[in-house]
C-alpha cells in the first residue's frame, strides 16, 4: 500500500498530520505524525508534497533485533523486541518514523489498511494505492 | 491539557529570556489571543508609553485551541500599543506560527526592551536563543524567510519584517510565509523599533485535550456538518475576493478615496477574474477551510489579492489591471506593508493632487507612479516620506481632513459607512480604530436583510458583532468560520473540559470588549475620539443603492449615545464602575 497525495487540492492544513499523532499516540503532534505534508513557499514558487511510508524497507535490515517485518501489505513490528535503540528512525528516508511514549519505535502501518488521515482531508487530497510499484 | 500554561518572556534590552507561568484565573476570564493579549498588555504597560520605545511590548498569543484538531483554529494574536493610533492594537495573523509557539511550549511569548543592534530570536522548544541579525536587515520578508529557512530547516515558521519595519514605517506590517501578515497599525514598526528582525519557531511537544477519542469525533462531525457548508464554503471556492461583487453591487466598493461607492472597473478585478488566474488554495494550520489564493501573474507570486487589498489599493485608487494590483499587493507583502493602509493613504494623496491642494505627484489610475509608491514608502524616500506617516497626519499637515479617511488614525478598510450605518458605528467604537475585525455589521445590512439606512436596533446589533468577535478571536477561531454561539460553546466545553455556556461565552465576549476599552480610556480616547471622517456625514454617495446618501450626523449621535447606554457606558464612552463590577473585571 502507498498513500499518494494530489498536491493540487492539498491546502497544506496539516489536519491529516493531527489525526494521524492523536490516533496512534494519543496526542495532538506534527512531529508524532506518520505522514508529513511538506507546503511551503520559496523564492521561485510553492512546493507541496507528502511523506509517508514508500515501502522501502531501509528500516528493516538495520534492526538489530530483526522486529520490523513487512507481511506483504505494510510494515510490522513487535513491540517486544524492539529496544528503542533508533536506528529505524535514523535511516527512515522519508522522517516517518519515531519513538513513541513507552521508547519504543512507532512504524507506519497504514491504519491496517484503512488510512485514518483520508478520512480527515477536507479537500480529498489523500488516497490510497492498494498495488506496490 | 490545551493550554502550556508558561509564558515566555524576552527582554531584548537586557538579553534575557524567562520562563513564567501563565496567569490561569485571568485565562479562565480572557482565554487566550485577543482578550488574555489585551489584559496582560493592560497590566504591564503604563500610561502613556511611547510605542517606539523600549518601553513598549509586543504579545504574541495563542489560544486554549492552538495545536489541537480545531478547524480553523491556527491564527496568532499580537497586541501591543500602536505607533499610528496611540491604542491599543491587536492583530491577527494566519499561518502556522502559533502551532508552533503552542509545540515548543508556550501559551505566550512576550518580547520587551530593544536590543543595540539588529537581533532575531530563535525558539526550539526549551533552546531560545537571541542571535545577530545583521546579515538579515535590509531584506525583504520574502528573501528573510528563505534564509532563514535555510538556517533553521523548513519546519521552523517565521515572523519577520521588511524594510518599512526597520523605517519605523506606522503602515508597517508582520509578515509570516510570505503572504500572511499581522498587517494593521504599524505592528512591523513596533518589531523594527526593538531591531528585532525576526522570530523563528518550532516546536516537538504534545497538546492534549482530557478526552482525546470525544474531541476527535466532535470535531469531525463538526468539520461536515457545520464547517464545509454553503454558509463557509465560499471562502475556499472563491475566497474573499466575492466580497468585491456583493460591495460594489451594494454600492459601498471604496473608489477613489472614498467619493464613490460604485467601481467602474469592478468586474475587472473580482472573484471571477482571479478565478481565471486559477489559483491554488492555501490553509492555516488545522483549518478546513483553505481561503488563500495562491497565485501567478506577470512576474509577481502573491497569496491573494484578499478583498481589502483589491477595495483600497483597487478601486481607492481607481486602478482596475489586476495584474499591477497583484505587483502591488506582492511588493507590499515583501517590503512589509499594510495594502490597506497604504492603498487608503494613495486614494488620500490621488484626491489631494487632482483637488490641487497639495501635489504629491499621483493621480487616480496612475499605475505606473502607484507602482513605485510601496518601495517609496517603506524606505521613506522622496514623496514617501510623507505618505508613510499616514492619513491622519497628511492631513493635519496640508488639509483634507474631511476626507482622510480614518478613525482614530487608523485608515479605513474596504466598506463604507453611508450604505451600511451600523458599519459607521463599529468603525467609530473599534478600539483599534477604522477596522472591519472588530464587527461586520454589513453582513446584516447592506450584504443582508436588515435596512441599511435606520439607526433602529443598530447599537445592539454592533455590540452584538463586537461581542462575538471578542470571545471568538479569544478562543482563537478564524473569522471565516461562522459558528454559532452554541458551536462554540460546545467547543470550548469540550477542549476546556468544564460547562461552558453561550452565557458564559457572551458575558466574556462583554468582558474582552471592554479590557481594551480601559486600555483607550487610561490613553485619554473617549467620545471625541469614536468619529468618523466628515465625508461620511457631508458627501452623499454617487451611485447604486445608496446614492444620495450620508450617514447623517445626528443619526449617528443618537446611535453612538445608544450604544454607550446599552454598554454601561457613560456618556463620554468610559465604562462605568457598576458595568466593570458586574463584568468581574
Amino acid at each position: 500500500m502507498k498513500l499518494i497525495l494530489d498536491s493540487e487540492k492539498c491546502t497544506g492544513c496539516k489536519l491529516c498530520e493531527l489525526a494521524c499523532s492523536a490516533r496512534h499516540q494519543g496526542v495532538f503532534n506534527p512531529k508524532k505524525a506518520h505522514l508529513k505534508i511538506i507546503d511551503h513557499y520559496t523564492e521561485t514558487g510553492r512546493e507541496t508534497k507528502l511523506k509517508s511510508c514508500t515501502l522501502c524497507m531501509k528500516c528493516v535490515e538495520p534492526c538489530p533485533v530483526e522486529a520490523i517485518a513487512f507481511n506483504g501489505k505494510w510494515l510490522v513490528i513487535d513491540e517486544g523486541l524492539c529496544t528503542g535503540c533508533g536506528d529505524c528512525v535514523d535511516v527512515c528516508p522519508e522522517g516517518v518514523i519515531f519513538l513513541n511514549s513507552e521508547g519504543t519505535a512507532a512504524i507506519p502501518n497504514f491504519c491496517e489498511g484503512n488510512p485514518y488521515c483520508i478520512e480527515w482531508c477536507p479537500q480529498e487530497a489523500i488516497y490510497k494505492e492498494e498495488e506496490v510499484a | 491539557m490545551s493550554y502550556r500554561w508558561e509564558i515566555l518572556r524576552v527582554n531584548l534590552s537586557a538579553g534575557s529570556v524567562v520562563k513564567e507561568p501563565l496567569d490561569k484565573d485571568w485565562t479562565e476570564k480572557y482565554f487566550g489571543g485577543r482578550g488574555l493579549g489585551a489584559k496582560y498588555l493592560y497590566e504591564e504597560l503604563e500610561g502613556s508609553t511611547d510605542p517606539l520605545s523600549p518601553a513598549n511590548k509586543l504579545l504574541l498569543a495563542t489560544g486554549p485551541f492552538t495545536g489541537t484538531i480545531m478547524p480553523c483554529s491556527g491564527k496568532l494574536a499580537i497586541l501591543t500599543k500602536s505607533p499610528a493610533t496611540g491604542a491599543i492594537l491587536d492583530c491577527s495573523i494566519g499561518g502556522h506560527f502559533a502551532a508552533q509557539l503552542k509545540f515548543a511550549g508556550y501559551d505566550m511569548l512576550i518580547i520587551e526592551g530593544q536590543a543595540e543592534s539588529p537581533v532575531y530570536l530563535v525558539i526550539d522548544d526549551e533552546k531560545v536563543e537571541i542571535r545577530g541579525a545583521n546579515h538579515l536587515w535590509g531584506r525583504g520578508i520574502f528573501e528573510t524567510e528563505s534564509q532563514l529557512h535555510e538556517e533553521h530547516g523548513m519546519e521552523a515558521r517565521v515572523l519577520s519584517i521588511g524594510p518599512a519595519g526597520e523605517h519605523l514605517v506606522p503602515l508597517a506590517c508582520i509578515g509570516s510565509e510570505y503572504y500572511r501578515q499581522a498587517g494593521r497599525g504599524g505592528v512591523g514598526s513596533v518589531m523594527g523599533s526593538k531591531k528585532l528582525k525576526a522570530v523563528v519557531c518550532s516546536g516537538s511537544k504534545d497538546v492534549t485535550v482530557p478526552d482525546m477519542t470525544r474531541l476527535l469525533e466532535l470535531v469531525k462531525k463538526t468539520i461536515r456538518d457545520d464547517v464545509l457548508t454553503d454558509t463557509n464554503l465560499w471562502v475556499h471556492v472563491e475566497g474573499t475576493p466575492a466580497i468585491v461583487e456583493m460591495s460594489n453591487s451594494s454600492g459601498v466598493f471604496p473608489t477613489r478615496n472614498y467619493q464613490d461607492g460604485v467601481f467602474e472597473g469592478a468586474q475587472k478585478i473580482n472573484a471571477d477574474r482571479i478565478r481565471q488566474l486559477q489559483p491554488k488554495k492555501k490553509a492555516c494550520f488545522a483549518c478546513a477551510l483553505g481561503c488563500g489564493n495562491y497565485l501567478r501573474m506577470g512576474d509577481s507570486a502573491v497569496e491573494g489579492p484578499e478583498y481589502e487589498t483589491l477595495a483600497l489599493a483597487g478601486a481607492n485608487c481607481g486602478v482596475d489591471d489586476i495584474e499591477a494590483i497583484i505587483k502591488f499587493n506582492a511588493e507590499c507583502d515583501n517590503l512589509g506593508i499594510d495594502t490597506i493602509s497604504s492603498g487608503n493613504v494613495l486614494g488620500f494623496a490621488m484626491e489631494m493632487t487632482e483637488k490641487g491642494m497639495k501635489d504629491f505627484g499621483i493621480r487616480f489610475g496612475d499605475i505606473e507612479t502607484y507602482l513605485k509608491m510601496p518601495r517609496l514608502i517603506a524606505y521613506r524616500e522622496g514623496v514617501g516620506e510623507e505618505l508613510s506617516h499616514g492619513v491622519k497626519h497628511l492631513a493635519r499637515k496640508y488639509g483634507g481632513t474631511e476626507f482622510a479617511m480614518e478613525v482614530k488614525g487608523l485608515e479605513l478598510p474596504g466598506y463604507d459607512p453611508r450604505g451600511s450605518w451600523a458599519m459607521g458605528l463599529a468603525y467609530a467604537t473599534a478600539n483599534r480604530g477604522g477596522c472591519h475585525m472588530s464587527a461586520w455589521p454589513i453582513g446584516d445590512e447592506a450584504f443582508g436583510e436588515l435596512d441599511p439606512f435606520t439607526i433602529e436596533g443598530k447599537a445592539q446589533l454592533v455590540i452584538t458583532g463586537q461581542n462575538y468577535n471578542a470571545i471568538k478571536f479569544s478562543l482563537i477561531l478564524c473569522d471565516f468560520w461562522a459558528l454559532s454561539m452554541d458551536t462554540m460553546s460546545e467547543m470550548a466545553s469540550c477542549v476546556l473540559d468544564r460547562d461552558i455556556s453561550t452565557a458564559d461565552l457572551e458575558k466574556a465576549g462583554e468582558r474582552i470588549w471592554n479590557m481594551p476599552r480601559l486600555f483607550n480610556v487610561r490613553e485619554g480616547f473617549e467620545v471625541a475620539a469614536d468619529f468618523l471622517p466628515a465625508r461620511i456625514f457631508q458627501d452623499p454617495l454617487k451611485s447604486g443603492t445608496p446614492a444620495g446618501r450620508v450617514l447623517p450626523r445626528e443619526q449617528f449621535d443618537a446611535m453612538l449615545q445608544e450604544y454607550y447606554q446599552l454598554r454601561g457606558w457613560d456618556s463620554k464612552g468610559v465604562p462605568t464602575p457598576e458595568k466593570l463590577k458586574e463584568l468581574e473585571m
